[in-house]
Protein backbone atom coordinates (compact mmCIF):
# COMPACT_ATOMS: atom_id res chain seq x y z
CA UNK A 1 0.00 0.00 0.00
CA UNK A 2 2.69 2.33 1.11
CA UNK A 3 4.91 1.42 -1.80
CA UNK A 4 2.18 1.83 -4.40
CA UNK A 5 1.24 5.27 -3.12
CA UNK A 6 4.83 6.20 -3.30
CA UNK A 7 5.18 5.03 -6.88
CA UNK A 8 1.97 6.86 -7.80
CA UNK A 9 3.47 10.02 -6.38
CA UNK A 10 6.66 9.43 -8.26
CA UNK A 11 4.69 8.88 -11.46
CA UNK A 12 2.78 12.10 -10.89
CA UNK A 13 6.02 13.92 -10.31
CA UNK A 14 7.47 12.55 -13.57
CA UNK A 15 4.43 13.64 -15.57
CA UNK A 16 4.57 16.97 -13.88
CA UNK A 17 8.25 17.45 -14.53
CA UNK A 18 7.85 16.27 -18.14
CA UNK A 19 5.13 18.84 -18.69
CA UNK A 20 7.31 21.48 -17.08
CA UNK A 21 10.21 20.54 -19.35
CA UNK A 22 8.02 20.68 -22.43
CA UNK A 23 6.65 24.05 -21.39
CA UNK A 24 10.13 25.35 -20.68
CA UNK A 25 11.37 24.12 -24.03
CA UNK A 26 8.51 25.88 -25.84
CA UNK A 27 9.14 29.11 -23.97
CA UNK A 28 12.87 28.90 -24.71
CA UNK A 29 12.17 28.39 -28.43
CA UNK A 30 9.89 31.40 -28.36
CA UNK A 31 12.62 33.37 -26.60
CA UNK A 32 15.16 32.40 -29.27
CA UNK A 33 12.81 33.61 -31.99
CA UNK A 34 12.51 36.91 -30.15
CA UNK A 35 16.29 37.15 -30.08
CA UNK A 36 16.57 36.51 -33.81
CA UNK A 37 16.34 40.20 -34.86
CA UNK A 38 18.87 40.99 -32.13
CA UNK A 39 21.31 38.46 -33.53
CA UNK A 40 21.12 40.20 -36.90
CA UNK A 41 21.80 43.54 -35.27
CA UNK A 42 24.81 42.47 -33.24
CA UNK A 43 26.43 40.15 -35.78
CA UNK A 44 25.92 42.52 -38.70
CA UNK A 45 27.64 45.33 -36.87
CA UNK A 46 30.85 43.26 -37.08
CA UNK A 47 30.59 42.69 -40.84
CA UNK A 48 32.52 44.44 -43.59
CA UNK A 49 30.53 46.81 -45.83
CA UNK A 50 30.84 44.31 -48.66
CA UNK A 51 29.52 41.46 -46.51
CA UNK A 52 26.54 43.40 -45.37
CA UNK A 53 25.40 44.29 -48.87
CA UNK A 54 25.47 40.67 -50.02
CA UNK A 55 22.32 39.12 -51.45
CA UNK A 56 21.07 36.84 -50.05
CA UNK A 57 22.20 38.07 -46.63
CA UNK A 58 23.67 35.69 -44.11
CA UNK A 59 23.67 35.89 -40.35
CA UNK A 60 27.31 35.28 -39.37
CA UNK A 61 30.11 37.57 -40.59
CA UNK A 62 32.59 35.94 -42.95
CA UNK A 63 35.35 38.17 -41.65
CA UNK A 64 34.89 39.77 -38.27
CA UNK A 65 35.83 43.43 -38.28
CA UNK A 66 35.62 46.44 -35.99
CA UNK A 67 35.85 48.73 -39.00
CA UNK A 68 32.31 50.00 -38.64
CA UNK A 69 32.67 50.80 -34.98
CA UNK A 70 35.96 52.55 -35.69
CA UNK A 71 34.25 54.59 -38.39
CA UNK A 72 31.29 55.76 -36.32
CA UNK A 73 33.31 56.33 -33.16
CA UNK A 74 36.09 58.12 -35.00
CA UNK A 75 36.29 61.92 -34.92
CA UNK A 76 33.19 62.93 -36.92
CA UNK A 77 34.25 60.79 -39.89
CA UNK A 78 30.62 59.81 -40.28
CA UNK A 79 29.26 63.35 -40.15
CA UNK A 80 27.14 62.33 -37.18
CA UNK A 81 28.85 62.55 -33.82
CA UNK A 82 27.78 59.34 -32.07
CA UNK A 83 30.10 59.83 -29.10
CA UNK A 84 28.83 63.36 -28.49
CA UNK A 85 25.19 62.29 -28.74
CA UNK A 86 25.96 59.44 -26.35
CA UNK A 87 27.25 61.90 -23.78
CA UNK A 88 24.24 64.17 -24.33
CA UNK A 89 21.80 61.30 -23.93
CA UNK A 90 23.46 60.07 -20.75
CA UNK A 91 23.56 63.57 -19.25
CA UNK A 92 19.87 64.18 -20.00
CA UNK A 93 18.86 60.71 -18.78
CA UNK A 94 20.84 60.86 -15.53
CA UNK A 95 19.53 64.37 -14.83
CA UNK A 96 15.97 63.25 -15.49
CA UNK A 97 16.19 60.04 -13.45
CA UNK A 98 17.74 61.77 -10.43
CA UNK A 99 15.17 64.57 -10.41
CA UNK A 100 12.22 62.24 -11.02
CA UNK A 101 13.32 59.92 -8.20
CA UNK A 102 13.59 62.90 -5.84
CA UNK A 103 10.36 64.68 -6.82
CA UNK A 104 8.37 61.44 -6.96
CA UNK A 105 9.52 60.01 -3.64
CA UNK A 106 9.02 63.35 -1.92
CA UNK A 107 5.69 63.81 -3.72
CA UNK A 108 4.48 60.34 -2.78
CA UNK A 109 5.23 61.06 0.88
CA UNK A 110 3.76 64.58 0.76
CA UNK A 111 0.50 63.45 -0.85
CA UNK A 112 0.12 60.35 1.31
CA UNK A 113 1.04 61.69 4.75
CA UNK A 114 1.14 65.50 5.00
CA UNK A 115 -1.76 67.91 5.23
CA UNK A 116 -2.04 71.09 3.22
CA UNK A 117 -4.88 72.94 1.51
CA UNK A 118 -5.99 71.53 -1.85
CA UNK A 119 -4.04 68.30 -1.43
CA UNK A 120 -6.52 65.89 -2.98
CA UNK A 121 -7.51 68.27 -5.76
CA UNK A 122 -3.88 68.76 -6.72
CA UNK A 123 -3.20 65.02 -6.69
CA UNK A 124 -6.13 64.15 -8.92
CA UNK A 125 -5.23 67.02 -11.19
CA UNK A 126 -1.69 65.68 -11.58
CA UNK A 127 -3.14 62.25 -12.33
CA UNK A 128 -5.61 63.65 -14.86
CA UNK A 129 -2.86 65.34 -16.88
CA UNK A 130 -1.69 61.90 -18.01
CA UNK A 131 -4.88 61.58 -20.05
CA UNK A 132 -3.79 64.32 -22.46
CA UNK A 133 -1.61 62.95 -25.27
CA UNK A 134 1.85 64.47 -25.51
CA UNK A 135 1.11 65.22 -29.16
CA UNK A 136 -1.60 67.67 -28.06
CA UNK A 137 0.91 69.54 -25.94
CA UNK A 138 3.78 69.27 -28.41
CA UNK A 139 3.28 72.43 -30.48
CA UNK A 140 2.52 74.72 -27.49
CA UNK A 141 5.34 73.11 -25.45
CA UNK A 142 7.68 74.10 -28.23
CA UNK A 143 6.45 77.69 -27.93
CA UNK A 144 6.77 77.69 -24.10
CA UNK A 145 10.29 76.22 -24.14
CA UNK A 146 11.20 78.68 -26.89
CA UNK A 147 10.04 81.57 -24.64
CA UNK A 148 12.12 80.14 -21.78
CA UNK A 149 15.13 80.21 -24.15
CA UNK A 150 15.67 76.50 -23.63
CA UNK A 151 15.40 75.35 -27.25
CA UNK A 152 18.62 73.78 -28.51
CA UNK A 153 19.75 73.23 -24.95
CA UNK A 154 19.92 69.99 -23.01
CA UNK A 155 18.12 71.80 -20.17
CA UNK A 156 15.15 72.01 -22.49
CA UNK A 157 15.01 68.22 -22.43
CA UNK A 158 15.39 67.82 -18.65
CA UNK A 159 13.25 70.67 -17.29
CA UNK A 160 9.91 69.54 -18.79
CA UNK A 161 10.50 66.08 -17.28
CA UNK A 162 11.53 66.82 -13.67
CA UNK A 163 8.09 65.94 -12.30
CA UNK A 164 6.43 62.69 -13.29
CA UNK A 165 2.71 62.17 -12.73
CA UNK A 166 3.23 58.43 -12.98
CA UNK A 167 6.08 58.53 -10.47
CA UNK A 168 4.12 60.59 -7.94
CA UNK A 169 1.17 58.23 -8.27
CA UNK A 170 3.35 55.14 -7.87
CA UNK A 171 5.15 56.49 -4.80
CA UNK A 172 1.95 57.70 -3.13
CA UNK A 173 0.44 54.22 -3.43
CA UNK A 174 3.59 52.81 -1.89
CA UNK A 175 3.75 55.24 1.04
CA UNK A 176 0.15 54.33 1.89
CA UNK A 177 1.48 50.85 2.57
CA UNK A 178 3.98 52.11 5.18
CA UNK A 179 2.37 52.11 8.65
CA UNK A 180 1.19 55.59 9.74
CA UNK A 181 2.42 54.80 13.27
CA UNK A 182 5.98 55.09 12.03
CA UNK A 183 5.34 58.64 10.89
CA UNK A 184 3.45 59.54 14.06
CA UNK A 185 6.10 58.07 16.36
CA UNK A 186 8.84 60.08 14.62
CA UNK A 187 6.62 63.16 14.83
CA UNK A 188 6.18 62.70 18.60
CA UNK A 189 9.95 62.35 18.94
CA UNK A 190 10.12 65.85 17.47
CA UNK A 191 11.32 65.04 13.95
CA UNK A 192 10.41 67.51 11.21
CA UNK A 193 8.53 66.43 8.09
CA UNK A 194 11.60 66.63 5.88
CA UNK A 195 13.77 64.75 8.39
CA UNK A 196 11.20 61.96 8.46
CA UNK A 197 11.38 61.84 4.67
CA UNK A 198 15.17 61.67 4.48
CA UNK A 199 15.77 59.40 7.49
CA UNK A 200 12.83 56.99 7.34
CA UNK A 201 10.64 57.12 4.26
CA UNK A 202 13.22 57.17 1.43
CA UNK A 203 15.00 54.10 2.79
CA UNK A 204 11.76 52.14 2.85
CA UNK A 205 10.87 53.14 -0.72
CA UNK A 206 13.79 51.32 -2.35
CA UNK A 207 11.69 48.66 -4.17
CA UNK A 208 9.35 51.17 -5.77
CA UNK A 209 12.18 53.56 -6.58
CA UNK A 210 14.18 50.90 -8.39
CA UNK A 211 11.18 50.13 -10.61
CA UNK A 212 10.63 53.84 -11.19
CA UNK A 213 14.34 54.21 -12.01
CA UNK A 214 14.13 51.51 -14.71
CA UNK A 215 11.00 53.02 -16.25
CA UNK A 216 12.31 56.58 -16.16
CA UNK A 217 15.71 55.62 -17.51
CA UNK A 218 14.11 53.73 -20.36
CA UNK A 219 11.62 56.49 -21.16
CA UNK A 220 14.22 59.24 -21.02
CA UNK A 221 16.92 57.39 -22.94
CA UNK A 222 14.35 56.35 -25.58
CA UNK A 223 12.74 59.76 -25.81
CA UNK A 224 12.60 60.75 -29.45
CA UNK A 225 9.76 63.09 -30.38
CA UNK A 226 10.56 65.92 -27.98
CA UNK A 227 14.34 65.99 -28.64
CA UNK A 228 13.52 65.81 -32.36
CA UNK A 229 11.66 69.12 -32.24
CA UNK A 230 13.48 70.85 -29.37
CA UNK A 231 17.02 70.27 -30.67
CA UNK A 232 18.16 71.32 -34.14
CA UNK A 233 21.85 71.79 -33.43
CA UNK A 234 23.59 68.46 -34.30
CA UNK A 235 26.08 68.95 -31.46
CA UNK A 236 23.16 68.76 -28.98
CA UNK A 237 21.53 65.68 -30.57
CA UNK A 238 20.57 62.85 -28.26
CA UNK A 239 21.23 59.29 -29.38
CA UNK A 240 17.83 58.47 -30.97
CA UNK A 241 17.87 61.72 -32.96
CA UNK A 242 21.48 61.08 -34.01
CA UNK A 243 20.53 57.57 -35.16
CA UNK A 244 17.81 59.05 -37.29
CA UNK A 245 20.40 61.45 -38.71
CA UNK A 246 22.65 58.50 -39.53
CA UNK A 247 19.82 56.72 -41.28
CA UNK A 248 19.16 59.83 -43.37
CA UNK A 249 22.86 60.09 -44.27
CA UNK A 250 23.77 56.43 -44.78
CA UNK A 251 20.42 54.62 -44.88
CA UNK A 252 20.46 53.84 -48.57
CA UNK A 253 24.05 52.69 -48.97
CA UNK A 254 25.81 52.04 -45.68
CA UNK A 255 23.30 50.51 -43.35
CA UNK A 256 26.01 48.84 -41.24
CA UNK A 257 26.74 52.29 -39.78
CA UNK A 258 23.13 52.60 -38.64
CA UNK A 259 23.20 49.07 -37.21
CA UNK A 260 26.43 49.63 -35.27
CA UNK A 261 25.00 52.87 -33.87
CA UNK A 262 21.80 51.07 -32.86
CA UNK A 263 23.79 48.31 -31.19
CA UNK A 264 25.75 50.88 -29.18
CA UNK A 265 22.50 52.56 -28.17
CA UNK A 266 21.35 49.36 -26.44
CA UNK A 267 24.26 49.21 -23.99
CA UNK A 268 23.29 51.76 -21.28
CA UNK A 269 19.66 50.62 -20.93
CA UNK A 270 20.89 47.02 -20.91
CA UNK A 271 23.28 47.74 -18.02
CA UNK A 272 20.52 49.42 -16.02
CA UNK A 273 18.13 46.58 -16.78
CA UNK A 274 20.63 43.90 -15.71
CA UNK A 275 21.42 45.83 -12.53
CA UNK A 276 17.78 46.23 -11.49
CA UNK A 277 15.97 43.30 -13.10
CA UNK A 278 16.12 41.18 -9.95
CA UNK A 279 13.57 43.53 -8.42
CA UNK A 280 11.44 43.89 -11.52
CA UNK A 281 8.66 41.34 -11.09
CA UNK A 282 8.55 41.79 -7.32
CA UNK A 283 8.68 45.55 -7.74
CA UNK A 284 5.92 45.65 -10.33
CA UNK A 285 3.75 43.59 -7.99
CA UNK A 286 4.56 45.97 -5.12
CA UNK A 287 3.98 49.23 -6.91
CA UNK A 288 0.23 48.94 -7.07
CA UNK A 289 0.30 48.67 -10.88
CA UNK A 290 -1.72 45.60 -10.09
CA UNK A 291 -4.58 48.04 -9.28
CA UNK B 1 -17.81 81.43 25.36
CA UNK B 2 -18.33 83.20 28.68
CA UNK B 3 -19.75 80.04 30.21
CA UNK B 4 -16.49 78.17 29.63
CA UNK B 5 -14.00 77.50 32.37
CA UNK B 6 -10.52 78.94 31.74
CA UNK B 7 -9.24 75.44 31.14
CA UNK B 8 -11.80 74.79 28.43
CA UNK B 9 -11.07 78.15 26.86
CA UNK B 10 -7.35 77.41 26.62
CA UNK B 11 -7.99 74.02 25.12
CA UNK B 12 -10.33 75.50 22.48
CA UNK B 13 -7.76 78.21 21.71
CA UNK B 14 -4.95 75.72 21.16
CA UNK B 15 -7.28 73.61 19.12
CA UNK B 16 -8.11 76.52 16.81
CA UNK B 17 -4.45 77.51 16.67
CA UNK B 18 -3.40 74.00 15.77
CA UNK B 19 -6.09 73.84 13.09
CA UNK B 20 -4.88 77.04 11.48
CA UNK B 21 -1.11 76.62 11.69
CA UNK B 22 0.08 73.35 13.12
CA UNK B 23 -2.27 71.30 11.02
CA UNK B 24 -0.75 72.25 7.71
CA UNK B 25 2.70 71.04 6.87
CA UNK B 26 5.13 73.63 5.57
CA UNK B 27 6.87 70.95 3.56
CA UNK B 28 3.53 70.05 1.99
CA UNK B 29 2.74 73.67 1.15
CA UNK B 30 6.16 74.29 -0.41
CA UNK B 31 6.03 71.11 -2.45
CA UNK B 32 2.52 71.93 -3.63
CA UNK B 33 3.62 75.43 -4.66
CA UNK B 34 6.54 74.22 -6.77
CA UNK B 35 4.43 71.41 -8.22
CA UNK B 36 1.62 73.81 -9.14
CA UNK B 37 4.04 76.25 -10.78
CA UNK B 38 5.52 73.39 -12.80
CA UNK B 39 2.19 72.02 -13.97
CA UNK B 40 0.90 75.47 -14.83
CA UNK B 41 3.95 76.07 -17.02
CA UNK B 42 4.26 72.62 -18.53
CA UNK B 43 0.62 71.56 -18.70
CA UNK B 44 -2.03 74.26 -18.16
CA UNK B 45 -0.40 76.84 -20.43
CA UNK B 46 0.39 74.38 -23.26
CA UNK B 47 -3.04 72.73 -23.06
CA UNK B 48 -4.77 76.11 -22.98
CA UNK B 49 -2.63 77.26 -25.89
CA UNK B 50 -3.53 74.13 -27.86
CA UNK B 51 -7.24 74.85 -27.38
CA UNK B 52 -6.73 78.53 -28.24
CA UNK B 53 -4.66 77.65 -31.30
CA UNK B 54 -7.30 75.28 -32.61
CA UNK B 55 -9.58 78.31 -33.14
CA UNK B 56 -6.89 80.20 -35.06
CA UNK B 57 -4.81 79.97 -38.19
CA UNK B 58 -1.10 80.41 -37.62
CA UNK B 59 2.10 79.71 -39.55
CA UNK B 60 4.45 80.54 -36.63
CA UNK B 61 5.55 83.80 -38.30
CA UNK B 62 2.59 86.11 -38.85
CA UNK B 63 -0.08 87.10 -36.32
CA UNK B 64 -2.57 84.30 -35.58
CA UNK B 65 -5.98 84.88 -37.19
CA UNK B 66 -9.16 83.90 -35.38
CA UNK B 67 -11.20 81.53 -37.54
CA UNK B 68 -13.82 80.26 -35.08
CA UNK B 69 -14.87 76.66 -35.66
CA UNK B 70 -13.44 76.54 -39.18
CA UNK B 71 -10.56 74.21 -38.28
CA UNK B 72 -13.02 71.74 -36.83
CA UNK B 73 -15.40 71.85 -39.79
CA UNK B 74 -12.37 71.36 -42.05
CA UNK B 75 -11.50 68.31 -39.98
CA UNK B 76 -14.82 66.65 -40.77
CA UNK B 77 -14.30 66.85 -44.53
CA UNK B 78 -10.53 66.17 -44.49
CA UNK B 79 -9.86 62.70 -45.91
CA UNK B 80 -6.30 62.87 -44.53
CA UNK B 81 -7.70 63.19 -41.00
CA UNK B 82 -10.13 60.29 -41.41
CA UNK B 83 -7.49 58.05 -42.92
CA UNK B 84 -5.24 58.89 -39.95
CA UNK B 85 -8.08 58.00 -37.55
CA UNK B 86 -8.57 54.70 -39.35
CA UNK B 87 -4.86 53.84 -39.35
CA UNK B 88 -4.50 54.77 -35.67
CA UNK B 89 -7.56 52.75 -34.63
CA UNK B 90 -6.56 49.72 -36.71
CA UNK B 91 -3.01 49.77 -35.37
CA UNK B 92 -4.02 50.32 -31.76
CA UNK B 93 -6.71 47.63 -31.84
CA UNK B 94 -4.58 44.93 -33.49
CA UNK B 95 -1.51 45.72 -31.42
CA UNK B 96 -3.39 45.62 -28.11
CA UNK B 97 -5.32 42.44 -28.94
CA UNK B 98 -2.24 40.55 -30.17
CA UNK B 99 0.14 41.82 -27.50
CA UNK B 100 -2.23 41.24 -24.57
CA UNK B 101 -3.25 37.75 -25.70
CA UNK B 102 0.33 36.73 -26.33
CA UNK B 103 1.58 38.24 -23.08
CA UNK B 104 -1.24 36.57 -21.15
CA UNK B 105 -0.32 33.22 -22.67
CA UNK B 106 3.38 33.73 -21.89
CA UNK B 107 2.72 34.94 -18.35
CA UNK B 108 0.37 32.04 -17.61
CA UNK B 109 2.88 29.54 -18.97
CA UNK B 110 5.70 31.19 -17.02
CA UNK B 111 3.69 31.06 -13.80
CA UNK B 112 3.96 27.25 -13.88
CA UNK B 113 7.75 27.36 -13.86
CA UNK B 114 10.08 27.77 -10.88
CA UNK B 115 11.12 31.35 -10.11
CA UNK B 116 14.60 30.93 -11.56
CA UNK B 117 13.26 29.90 -15.00
CA UNK B 118 10.67 32.69 -14.82
CA UNK B 119 13.37 35.26 -14.32
CA UNK B 120 15.75 33.97 -16.99
CA UNK B 121 13.00 33.76 -19.62
CA UNK B 122 11.62 37.16 -18.70
CA UNK B 123 15.11 38.52 -19.09
CA UNK B 124 15.21 37.26 -22.69
CA UNK B 125 11.71 38.52 -23.48
CA UNK B 126 12.63 41.93 -22.13
CA UNK B 127 15.75 42.47 -24.23
CA UNK B 128 13.72 44.10 -27.03
CA UNK B 129 12.02 46.30 -24.42
CA UNK B 130 15.44 47.53 -23.34
CA UNK B 131 16.35 48.54 -26.87
CA UNK B 132 15.57 52.17 -27.76
CA UNK B 133 12.49 52.25 -30.00
CA UNK B 134 14.33 54.23 -32.66
CA UNK B 135 17.01 51.54 -32.82
CA UNK B 136 14.37 48.78 -33.10
CA UNK B 137 12.56 50.65 -35.86
CA UNK B 138 15.77 51.13 -37.85
CA UNK B 139 16.76 47.49 -37.33
CA UNK B 140 13.39 46.15 -38.48
CA UNK B 141 13.34 48.50 -41.44
CA UNK B 142 16.53 46.80 -42.58
CA UNK B 143 15.22 43.30 -41.84
CA UNK B 144 12.10 44.09 -43.90
CA UNK B 145 14.12 45.14 -46.98
CA UNK B 146 12.45 43.55 -50.02
CA UNK B 147 15.81 42.78 -51.70
CA UNK B 148 18.46 41.28 -49.47
CA UNK B 149 16.45 41.65 -46.29
CA UNK B 150 16.79 38.99 -43.58
CA UNK B 151 13.06 38.22 -43.38
CA UNK B 152 12.72 37.62 -47.09
CA UNK B 153 15.82 35.43 -46.92
CA UNK B 154 14.12 33.41 -44.19
CA UNK B 155 10.92 33.16 -46.25
CA UNK B 156 12.95 31.95 -49.21
CA UNK B 157 14.35 29.11 -47.11
CA UNK B 158 10.76 28.21 -46.18
CA UNK B 159 9.78 28.33 -49.85
CA UNK B 160 7.61 31.46 -49.64
CA UNK B 161 7.82 34.13 -52.35
CA UNK B 162 9.55 37.34 -51.27
CA UNK B 163 7.28 40.09 -50.02
CA UNK B 164 7.37 43.89 -50.47
CA UNK B 165 6.67 44.48 -46.72
CA UNK B 166 7.06 48.19 -45.94
CA UNK B 167 6.70 49.07 -49.64
CA UNK B 168 3.19 47.66 -49.79
CA UNK B 169 0.07 49.58 -48.77
CA UNK B 170 -1.51 46.36 -47.49
CA UNK B 171 1.46 45.01 -45.56
CA UNK B 172 3.19 48.10 -44.14
CA UNK B 173 0.89 48.59 -41.15
CA UNK B 174 1.10 44.88 -40.26
CA UNK B 175 4.87 45.05 -40.44
CA UNK B 176 4.99 47.98 -38.03
CA UNK B 177 2.47 46.28 -35.73
CA UNK B 178 4.62 43.15 -35.60
CA UNK B 179 7.69 45.19 -34.70
CA UNK B 180 5.82 47.05 -31.94
CA UNK B 181 4.43 43.80 -30.49
CA UNK B 182 7.96 42.39 -30.47
CA UNK B 183 9.32 45.53 -28.84
CA UNK B 184 6.86 45.71 -25.93
CA UNK B 185 5.76 42.12 -25.32
CA UNK B 186 8.24 41.53 -22.50
CA UNK B 187 7.04 44.51 -20.51
CA UNK B 188 3.40 43.45 -20.72
CA UNK B 189 4.37 39.91 -19.69
CA UNK B 190 6.16 41.20 -16.57
CA UNK B 191 3.09 43.12 -15.42
CA UNK B 192 0.68 40.26 -16.12
CA UNK B 193 2.99 37.70 -14.48
CA UNK B 194 3.17 39.90 -11.38
CA UNK B 195 -0.64 39.80 -11.34
CA UNK B 196 -0.86 36.04 -11.91
CA UNK B 197 1.72 35.33 -9.20
CA UNK B 198 -0.53 37.17 -6.74
CA UNK B 199 -3.39 34.71 -7.24
CA UNK B 200 -3.48 32.65 -4.01
CA UNK B 201 -2.24 29.09 -4.54
CA UNK B 202 -4.97 27.79 -2.21
CA UNK B 203 -7.73 28.87 -4.62
CA UNK B 204 -5.97 27.24 -7.57
CA UNK B 205 -5.57 24.02 -5.56
CA UNK B 206 -9.21 24.07 -4.56
CA UNK B 207 -10.15 24.36 -8.23
CA UNK B 208 -7.84 21.44 -9.04
CA UNK B 209 -9.48 19.31 -6.33
CA UNK B 210 -12.86 20.12 -7.86
CA UNK B 211 -11.57 18.60 -11.09
CA UNK B 212 -10.81 21.75 -13.05
CA UNK B 213 -8.23 21.30 -15.80
CA UNK B 214 -5.59 23.87 -16.65
CA UNK B 215 -7.77 25.77 -19.12
CA UNK B 216 -10.76 25.85 -16.73
CA UNK B 217 -8.73 27.10 -13.80
CA UNK B 218 -7.21 29.76 -16.05
CA UNK B 219 -10.58 30.81 -17.44
CA UNK B 220 -12.55 30.75 -14.18
CA UNK B 221 -9.96 31.49 -11.46
CA UNK B 222 -6.88 33.27 -12.79
CA UNK B 223 -8.53 35.46 -15.41
CA UNK B 224 -11.23 36.93 -13.13
CA UNK B 225 -8.66 37.52 -10.38
CA UNK B 226 -6.28 39.46 -12.59
CA UNK B 227 -9.01 41.64 -14.15
CA UNK B 228 -7.69 44.83 -12.49
CA UNK B 229 -4.11 44.26 -13.75
CA UNK B 230 -5.47 43.37 -17.16
CA UNK B 231 -7.62 46.49 -17.28
CA UNK B 232 -4.61 48.61 -16.31
CA UNK B 233 -2.48 46.97 -18.97
CA UNK B 234 -5.13 47.27 -21.71
CA UNK B 235 -5.82 50.93 -20.97
CA UNK B 236 -2.16 51.89 -20.78
CA UNK B 237 -1.52 49.96 -24.02
CA UNK B 238 -4.31 51.88 -25.74
CA UNK B 239 -2.84 55.17 -24.54
CA UNK B 240 0.68 54.09 -25.55
CA UNK B 241 -0.23 52.82 -29.03
CA UNK B 242 -2.42 55.79 -29.95
CA UNK B 243 0.47 58.12 -29.13
CA UNK B 244 3.18 56.02 -30.76
CA UNK B 245 5.28 58.05 -33.13
CA UNK B 246 8.83 56.89 -33.90
CA UNK B 247 8.07 53.63 -35.81
CA UNK B 248 5.62 55.43 -38.09
CA UNK B 249 7.98 58.27 -38.84
CA UNK B 250 10.99 56.02 -39.43
CA UNK B 251 9.40 52.97 -41.10
CA UNK B 252 6.41 54.64 -42.79
CA UNK B 253 4.78 52.79 -45.66
CA UNK B 254 3.78 54.21 -49.06
CA UNK B 255 1.48 57.23 -49.27
CA UNK B 256 -0.71 57.65 -46.23
CA UNK B 257 -1.02 53.92 -45.55
CA UNK B 258 0.70 54.21 -42.16
CA UNK B 259 0.14 57.88 -41.31
CA UNK B 260 -1.31 57.94 -37.79
CA UNK B 261 -2.89 60.85 -35.95
CA UNK B 262 0.37 61.47 -34.11
CA UNK B 263 2.37 61.62 -37.33
CA UNK B 264 -0.29 63.81 -38.99
CA UNK B 265 -0.19 66.25 -36.05
CA UNK B 266 3.59 66.36 -36.23
CA UNK B 267 3.57 67.02 -39.97
CA UNK B 268 1.01 69.80 -39.68
CA UNK B 269 2.84 71.43 -36.79
CA UNK B 270 6.46 71.09 -37.81
CA UNK B 271 6.55 70.49 -41.56
CA UNK B 272 3.52 72.20 -43.14
CA UNK B 273 3.50 74.85 -40.34
CA UNK B 274 -0.30 74.80 -40.24
CA UNK B 275 -0.25 75.14 -36.46
CA UNK B 276 -3.91 75.99 -35.88
CA UNK B 277 -5.18 73.04 -37.86
CA UNK B 278 -2.51 70.81 -36.30
CA UNK B 279 -3.80 71.83 -32.87
CA UNK B 280 -7.37 71.00 -33.93
CA UNK B 281 -6.25 67.53 -35.07
CA UNK B 282 -4.40 66.98 -31.79
CA UNK B 283 -7.48 68.02 -29.78
CA UNK B 284 -9.58 65.59 -31.80
CA UNK B 285 -6.97 62.93 -31.01
CA UNK B 286 -7.27 63.72 -27.30
CA UNK B 287 -11.07 63.43 -27.39
CA UNK B 288 -10.99 60.15 -29.33
CA UNK B 289 -8.42 58.70 -26.91
CA UNK B 290 -10.50 59.81 -23.93
CA UNK B 291 -13.62 58.18 -25.41
CA UNK B 292 -11.75 54.95 -26.18
CA UNK B 293 -10.34 54.81 -22.64
CA UNK B 294 -13.70 55.48 -20.97
CA UNK B 295 -15.40 52.94 -23.22
CA UNK B 296 -12.84 50.25 -22.42
CA UNK B 297 -12.82 50.97 -18.67
CA UNK B 298 -16.62 50.85 -18.42
CA UNK B 299 -16.76 47.64 -20.41
CA UNK B 300 -14.20 46.03 -18.09
CA UNK B 301 -15.78 47.38 -14.90
CA UNK B 302 -19.13 45.97 -15.98
CA UNK B 303 -17.58 42.58 -16.71
CA UNK B 304 -15.93 42.11 -13.33
CA UNK B 305 -18.78 43.28 -11.14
Amino acid sequence: MRVSRRSANAWNATVHSRATWLLTAMLVIFGVSMLYPFAWLILSSFKTPADIARIPPYLFPETWTLETYRAILGPSASGVDIVGSYVNSLAVTVGTVVSVLFTSSLGGYVFARLKFPGRDFLFYFVLATTMVPFLTLLIPMYIVVDRLHLLNSLWGLVVPAVFSSFGIFLCRQFVYGIPVELYEAAKIDGAGDFTIYTNIIVGMMKPVLSVLAIFTFRASFNSYLWPLVAITDPRKYTLPVALRGMQNTFGSTQYHMVLAGSALACIPPLIVFVAFQRNLVKGVALTGIKG
Amino acid sequence: MSSMTPFERVSVMTHIKSMKLGRYSWLGISYATVLTAFYVLMFVVPFGTAIWLSFHNWDYLQTPVFVGMRNFTRLLSDSGFWSAVKVTAAFSFTEVVIAISLALLLAFALSHLPAISQHSLLFIYNLPVVMPVVASALLWKWLYKPHGGAINALLEVLGVASQPFLYSREQALWCITTMVVWAFLGNTSVVLLAGINEVPVSILEAAKLDGANVWQSFRHVTLPMIQPVLAYQVVSSIIGTVQMFAPFQLMGGPGHSTRTLSLYTYELGFEVLDLGYGAAVSIAMFILLLLATIFELRRRMASWQ
